[in-house]
């Protein structure tokens, strides 16, 4: 049999099928459907209409159902909040996360990205200027360094200026970025250099004495304090002139408004005046030293020391470093960030056993202020964020520089 | 139908007149397919009921009946055995399985190509082949043929 063969034989045996009359029955079925449905729907619709009503009449009647009671009170807290860890000093301290879990910590987005590293081909500034400066980086050009800006666009320029290095090959300082973000300073032998970013115009400043280590912006972004250890002077961008004032033993201890300075018993909030500085307050304090500049936002200045005695917090193999936000009005309380030891993850069965990982002499510094609220700082390896009101710490960046320079750009 | 979606009361020429000239001929694939000339004029009345509450929204009428028409001869709920029948045609097609048949009458009744088959019957296009062939062979042999892929067997 082929197969033209079947359908022949398909048909003979349905041949004698009578045909049916199926249009007005499939019509009348139809229609008796959409009815069907129409009534279906108008019933459901009667349906939830009444079980709403009769919902909101009981939920007026006896309040939420399920013993749910909307809050009376705004939230104390901020989203996120964590608890401090208690008080050191009448302040409340918070403990950092431990060295190694910063890849897991929130992360704030900034400019920057989630890594800060040396840009593979920045634009020179001249052609490519910097509105808002976010962070500057210095990059080894044979025996000197040339600074790389990050604009608060995220774009890389180049400035065309040699810095000298120290004696060691590592550069003198990485600079400090001006509050309008438009200026940064670098200190060099004998002489500060200003770059202005948006006009990619370089200008040095000498100062008379040659050991500079230090710079340090005021508010007005048209004055830097420039220290060495023997003597600071207070400098004009504008008028390119330097007056000294009251010398520091730590250069970088030279800042303004305020700075944070003094060992234990002695630590003491100073503010600054045209002269100098006045003690603004005391602090009680255990600081065996400080590390980095003195950063101000508002009436909050912030400064990392390293812990003399700390029984608060116990360490084994270090001393523990401390990020301190120390107010200067009694309004805004003081908080302290302790940045301790990572232990190892299996306890030893009796006694201290060595940690796994400790934060360094001089690991550590305040960066600066992401806003009023937030202080900008640096570990080993990382940018963190810690905010004031909530206590939360976040990854900023995992730093692939050595030093780093931070703007008012990295808001973005 | 009127404008708003509404059916009207009576029945529209257009789907008298389309109706009319395709159900002797479903009617009798659809027998071939179920096996039972009742089950499947239920079938496809059930089909053109469907089918006249969307008559004026649906724009391939014959696809969608013809997937109401067959596709639940697939479905393992309503897949039933045909009817005894003296017919030996009609019994060497209940000698198939259910998709088999199915398959078979449409390509060689119907005559739809396999791809035509493949989107009635939501089936691949290789598989719609396979079945086509095994039902053929399958039907052969029930007739007392022999299988058409081996000569030697052929009468």
């Amino acid at each position: 049999m082929r197969r033209e063969d079947v359908r022949p034989l398909l048909a003979r045996a349905v041949q004698d099928l009578p045909d049916p009359d199926l249009a007005d029955s499939a019509w009348a079925s139809g229609l008796s459907v959409r009815r069907s449905r129409r009534r279906t729907g108008v019933v459901v619709t009667i349906l939830v209409v009444l079980m709403l009503a009769v919902t909101s009449v009981v939920v007026a009647v006896n309040g939420p159902p399920f013993g749910l009671t909307p809050p009376e009170e705004v939230p104390s807290h901020p989203p996120g909040f964590v608890p401090p860890a208690g008080q050191i000093a009448g302040m409340d301290f918070w403990i950092a996360p431990r060295g190694g879990s910063e890849p897991y910590l929130n992360r704030m987005v900034t400019p920057i990205g989630g890594e800060l590293d040396y840009p593979k081909d920045p634009a020179p500034l001249k052609e490519q200027p910097v509105e808002e400066i976010a962070a500057v980086v210095l990059a080894r050009d044979g025996d000197t360094f040339r600074p790389l800006l990050l604009a608060s666009t995220a774009g890389w320029s180049e400035v065309e200026v040699d810095l000298a290095a120290i004696a060691t090959g590592a550069p003198l300082s990485a600079g400090s970025v001006a509050p309008t973000g438009r200026l940064v300073a670098f200190p060099q032998p004998g002489a500060v250099v200003v770059v202005d970013s948006t006009q990619a115009l370089v200008r040095r400043i000498t100062v008379p004495d040659r050991d500079v280590r230090s710079v340090s912006w005021l508010g007005d972004s048209a004055q830097l304090l420039v220290s060495g250890l023997r003597s600071t002077y207070r400098v004009s961008v504008e008028e390119a002139t330097s007056t000294p004032i009251q010398a520091s033993v730590d250069p970088a201890a030279a800042t303004a408004p305020y700075r944070l300075d003094g060992v234990t018993g002695q630590v003491v909030l100073m503010r600054s005046t045209p002269r100098g500085w006045t003690a603004d307050r005391p602090v009680e304090l255990p600081v065996g030293s400080w590390a980095g500049q003195t950063f101000t936002s508002g009436n909050v200045a912030a400064r990392v020391f390293v812990a003399d005695e700390l029984p608060q917090v116990e360490t084994v193999a270090s001393r523990p470093q401390v990020v301190a936000a120390i107010s200067a009005v009694d309004s805004v309380p003081s908080r302290l960030l302790v940045l301790g030891e990572t232990p190892p993850a299996t306890p030893a069965p009796s006694g201290p056993q060595a940690p796994v990982a400790v934060r360094e002499r001089d690991c550590c510094a305040v960066l600066g202020w992401y806003d009023s609220e937030t202080v900008l700082f640096q570990v080993t390896g990382w940018i963190l964020a810690w905010s004031l009101e909530s206590g939360q710490v976040r990854r900023v960046a995992e730093l692939e520089v050595p030093m780093v320079a931070l703007g008012p750009g990295l808001r973005g | 139908m009127e404008a708003g979606g509404w059916m009207r009361d009576t029945i529209d020429p257009d789907f008298a007149s389309y109706v009319d000239a395709r159900q002797g001929r479903w009617l009798r694939t659809a027998t071939l397919v179920y096996g039972d000339r009742t089950r499947a004029e239920v079938q496809l009345l059930h089909a053109f009921s469907r089918l006249a509450l969307v008559w004026e929204r649906q724009d391939d009428p014959d696809v969608f009946v013809q997937r109401l028409l067959y596709q639940p001869a697939l479905s393992r709920r309503r897949r039933l055995k045909a009817v005894p029948t003296d017919d030996t045609t009609l019994t060497a097609l209940a000698a198939l399985s259910a998709v088999q048949r199915t398959v078979f009458v449409l390509l060689y009744y119907e005559e739809l190509t396999e791809f035509e088959i493949a989107d009635l019957l939501s089936l691949s296009q290789p598989a719609v082949h396979g079945h086509g062939q095994t039902a053929l062979s399958r039907f052969r042999s029930e007739l007392g043929l022999g299988d058409w892929r081996n000569p030697a067997a052929q009468r």
